[in-house]
């Protein structure tokens, strides 16, 4: 097979010259790209003022665009999306229907309602289009905007939608962007880029944005990249490795965003047993928060705490194993390749029925483990490939200790005990309550991780008019009330 | 002698059925060796069936019910953490009732009848199964924040020990041309002298088969390594490495023996110095047998030629080891230092774990050679099916140790190993595996996967981080 060529692309130049071999460890495949150290030069936007063609650009002129690319990214037309789907199943670890839902959701991402939405929750379309005007108390007028800088994006690479994600927000804020591809999606923003290429190679959105490979923490690459007068900021999704490599970079000057990992939890209150509706409905929300892209998100189900004894908790595990092995082939299969250590674990627990009791994991199609005791499983940080573990509480008091800054979303059953524990929850450390059912379904356009990214990437500046006749002059001010607060 | 009960006797007592020559044990020839293995096998699932619940629950789940060929074994190895499936929980709190029914499920040792509820610690629960039963457990280090507890009775020990000292003489007598009935070690033990892991409970097991009296045991310390010590320190370091230690439970009883455990441990390290300048004043010129991991033998030799000794004991003594450095950085020369204080000019590298009763020592050529009652199997690491016999395969280790009469042996591992079952240039015949044996849970990880779901270990990398800047 030959290998997968995998160009960059440079502010709106596709380069598939000078390739160098990356990757192919660990069963995946390897592939050729552009030796970034020839790149150098071209990757990051070095003077400042050339964002100015951006700034210029009417925000509807933006979202004109990229709702022209979303509608070039069609699988039926784009050779460039088609092939990139193609080769991604050599390297994502989702199984090929599930890599293909993804890229088919892609266009969705850059509608202009949707990327309106994005823009106008997030920041407020005014603060990106110009200055806003605020009167002070003080009888100063400030006018605030939103304004671009000079960014590189370290994105995660177990769903294409992140690479997606990071583009629109870039061109939303009319940033610069250079985007480090991760080796288990090296395709995806490659891809978007190319599209962008074809239709408008001068356009300033694809003017403004980079995409190459180099092996993260590669300090030939980061050395001369991460220096202030290059960028601004970075964005740094993902592991802990990611961040280390980052860490040393960090200066006055130069701004680090980090999008920790996070797993997630899901709680289920005594009302799922009300009804045989409630109980089915229940199980079909949470194997949907377990199983939605192969639980590869750290938005998935992991750890359910459900207030029940252990009867009515394996009742519930049977049933989600099975609404487990119903949910469509678009968003979730049998494991790709099934961590054979958590295989492992999950075979050494039917030993012990006393404690716990198993559903499935029979082969790769996924378990629900039912704790016996009011406890996790002693692996539930390994839970992966649809492998769930129920853990029944007399009462909520037990969860609380569990949720922590990593815990990221929190799926609950019913609502109104959301509405109950969010005060308490949110206290704890989680960043995102939602109806069970829809963990693995966010709105992008909300805040993310108990933060706000696109705030965060953005440059807030100020231009403050200051009339003498509306504040006194600090020059006028007797010695005695002579301050800047005044 | 029929087949069956030759596989019997080669099975439960193998020093006795060859002789007590370690030489023998190596020399049979490939077929008769996995004959006399098959039928040993089929002999233990046959017996043990209907004895171990686990066991039996596990064949029904596989639907197998014979052991025709030697690969249907493998559908019924246990993984190694069914030694630790109960909730950790309960050890904290002391809640040995349900764990000794738990631990029942896997012997034939009938432990239901055993009264465990006065039973406040691990140290006193594993007091009272030591007492009342013929069970000698040995648990783990407890290391990951667990602990698994292993079934062994005191006969499968006492075979254990009979067979381990034949593998005494590879350089002494290597023909095994000598009886060796009545030749015992004086054992330089580094270490407690008694305990009950599966590396402490050693000097106690060994004594009667290879020490033949107490006198021989040369131990670092007296008294007993607190196995409730060793939990309370893996508890802590795994929490404290996921930044979890708010969250740890502990048993408020050991909190207070705590600092008891601290200091031991702190003793046992200063100690060592001392314990190399009496063991030389006592010990010189007479053979021994010196059994530590890497790092030990290297930090005792140093101190010992440090202090002017060399070649302090008899030639024919024995150094065995295994186990690698347990993180230390050694100097490439650290076994020339050993045998060069010591006086021998040969160490014997062993591979061992928990679940094998058995040290399998490496050859000449650098490949260890599994006893004949251990069976040795490579899976592929990922799918977990068996990899071919033939060549030399790479993956993961499981075994099975035949020598495992009240409980089951076969296990699939957490090691990484390469198998070559041809004959090995050495001239022996039983399967042999390379120098190179590692953890797989050491390599998990890919090459630069950024994935914002989070994982154990990069929280325990995350916490390494933090209080190395924080130290």
């Amino acid at each position: 097979m030959a290998a997968v060529i995998i160009p960059a692309v440079l502010r709106g130049k596709v380069v598939t010259d000078e390739l160098v071999a990356f990757g192919g460890r660990s069963g995946d495949q390897g592939f050729l790209a552009p030796d970034p150290s020839r790149l150098l030069d071209r990757l990051p936007l070095r003077d400042p003022a050339g964002l100015r063609d951006l700034q210029e650009l009417p925000f509807d002129e933006i979202v004109a665009f990229l709702a022209e690319v979303g509608r070039n990214l069609s699988l039926n037309t784009n050779p460039v999306l088609r092939e990139a789907m193609d080769q991604a199943e050599g390297f994502s670890d989702a199984t090929p229907p599930l890599v293909r839902s993804s890229f088919e959701q892609l266009a969705g991402f850059f509608t202009e309602a949707s990327v309106r939405e994005m823009a106008d929750t997030a920041i407020g379309i005014p603060y990106l289009e110009g200055w806003v005007p605020h009167h002070m108390g003080d009888g100063r007028v400030a006018a605030i905007r939103a304004i671009g800088a000079r960014t590189v994006h370290i994105v995660a690479g177990n769903s294409p939608l992140i690479s997606a994600l990071s583009i629109i927000r870039n061109a939303l804020l009319r940033s610069d962007a250079v985007i480090k591809a991760p080796s288990n999606d090296p395709l995806t923003a490659v891809a978007i880029a190319q599209t962008m290429v074809a239709i408008d190679p001068g356009h300033p959105v694809t003017r403004h944005l980079a995409v190459a490979y180099w092996k993260g923490g590669d300090t030939s690459i980061e050395e001369a990249l991460y220096q202030p007068r290059n960028i601004e900021k970075i964005v740094a999704w993902g592991g802990f490795a990611s961040v280390t490599h980052v860490l040393r970079y960090v200066r006055p000057g130069l701004e680090l965003i980090t999008l920790d990992p996070k797993r997630s939890a899901t709680i289920i209150g005594p009302e799922a047993f009300a009804s045989e509706t409630a109980f089915a409905d229940v199980a079909r929300r949470a194997a949907t928060d377990i199983g939605a892209v192969n639980q590869l998100g750290c938005v998935n189900a992991r750890v359910i705490y459900v207030i029940a004894d252990a009867q009515d908790a394996n009742r519930l595990g049977a049933r989600i194993y099975e609404e487990l092995q119903q949910l469509p082939e678009h968003l979730s299969t049998p494991a790709l390749r099934f961590d054979p250590e958590l295989r492992g674990n999950v075979q050494a627990l039917k030993a012990s029925p006393d404690f716990y009791e198993v559903y499935g994991g029979h082969s790769d199609e996924g378990a629900v483990i039912v704790s016996q005791l009011d406890e996790p499983v002693e692996f539930h940080r390994a839970l992966a490939d649809r492998v769930a573990n129920i853990v029944p509480l007399n009462d909520i008091s037990g969860v609380l200790p569990r949720i922590n800054a990593s815990t990221q979303t929190i799926g609950i059953y019913p609502d109104s005990l959301k509405t109950e524990l969010r005060d308490t929850l949110a206290m704890h450390g989680a960043q995102r309550l939602v109806s069970l059912g829809y963990a693995a379904h966010p709105n992008m356009a909300l805040p993310q991780d108990a933060l706000e990214p696109m705030r965060r990437m953005a440059r807030w500046v100020v231009d403050e008019d200051c009339d003498p006749a509306q504040i006194t002059p600090l020059w006028a001010t007797a010695a005695t009330t002579a301050g800047a607060s005044s | 002698m029929s087949v069956v009960n030759d596989a019997r006797e080669f099975a439960t007592a193998p020093a006795e059925y060859f002789g007590h020559s370690w030489h023998a044990m190596h020399h049979l020839e490939r077929d008769e060796l996995e004959e006399l293995q098959l039928h040993a096998m089929r002999l233990r699932f046959e017996e043990l069936r209907d004895r171990i619940p686990v066991l039996d629950r596990l064949a029904s789940d596989q639907r197998i019910d014979a052991i025709d060929r030697r690969e249907d074994i493998v559908g019924l190895l246990f993984q190694h953490t069914v030694f630790k499936s109960y909730p950790a929980s309960l050890l904290v709190k002391s809640k040995f009732a349900p764990i000794t029914k738990w631990l029942d499920r896997l012997t034939t040792h009938d432990l239901s009848q055993v009264d465990v509820s006065q039973c406040r610690s691990i140290d006193e629960w594993l007091d009272v199964l030591d007492s009342e039963t013929e069970l000698r457990v040995a648990h783990s280090s407890g290391t990951a924040g667990t602990m698994s507890f292993y079934p062994r009775g005191a006969s499968e020990w006492r075979q254990m020990m009979d067979g381990i000292k034949c593998g005494l003489f590879q350089f002494s007598d290597p023909l095994d041309e000598r009886d060796h009935s009545e030749d015992y070690f004086d054992l330089i033990w580094p270490l407690f002298r008694l305990g009950r892991s599966a590396i402490t409970r050693f000097p106690e097991q060994a004594l009667p088969v290879i020490l033949g009296s107490p006198e021989r045991l040369h131990a670092l310390r007296d008294g007993r390594l607190s196995s409730d010590g060793m939990f309370l320190a893996g508890r802590l370091a795994a929490a404290e490495a996921r930044g979890e230690v708010d969250q740890v439970d502990i048993n408020p009883a050991l909190i207070e023996r705590r600092d008891d455990f601290v200091r031991e441990q702190r003793e046992l390290q200063g100690a060592l110095d001392r314990f190399v300048n009496e063991m030389a004043r006592e010990l010189e010129g007479r053979r021994v047998w010196l059994l530590a991991t890497w790092n030990t033998l290297f930090n005792m030799a140093q101190a010992g030629l440090d202090a002017g000794m060399e070649s302090v004991f008899a030639a024919d003594s024995l150094v065995s080891t295994g186990g690698g450095s347990k993180g230390q950085a050694l100097p490439e020369d650290w076994e020339e230092t050993v045998k060069r204080f010591m006086g021998v000019d040969r160490i014997q590298h062993a591979y061992a774990m928990t679940e094998m009763a058995a040290l399998n020592r490496m050859c000449e050529h650098g490949r260890y050679h599994f006893e004949p009652w251990i069976v040795p199997f490579v899976l592929d690491p990922d799918s977990g099916e068996l990899l071919p016999d033939e060549g030399e395969q790479t993956g993961r280790c499981a075994i099975f140790d035949l020598m495992a009469e009240s409980y089951w042996g076969g296990t699939i591992t957490g090691d990484r190993i390469s198998l070559d079952r041809s004959p090995c240039t050495c001239g022996r015949t039983t399967p042999h595996a390379a120098r190179t044996i590692e953890r797989f849970s050491d390599q998990r990880g890919g090459d630069d996967k950024i994935t914002c779901a989070s994982s154990d270990e990069a929280h325990a990398k995350a916490l390494d981080f933090l209080t190395d800047r924080l130290a």
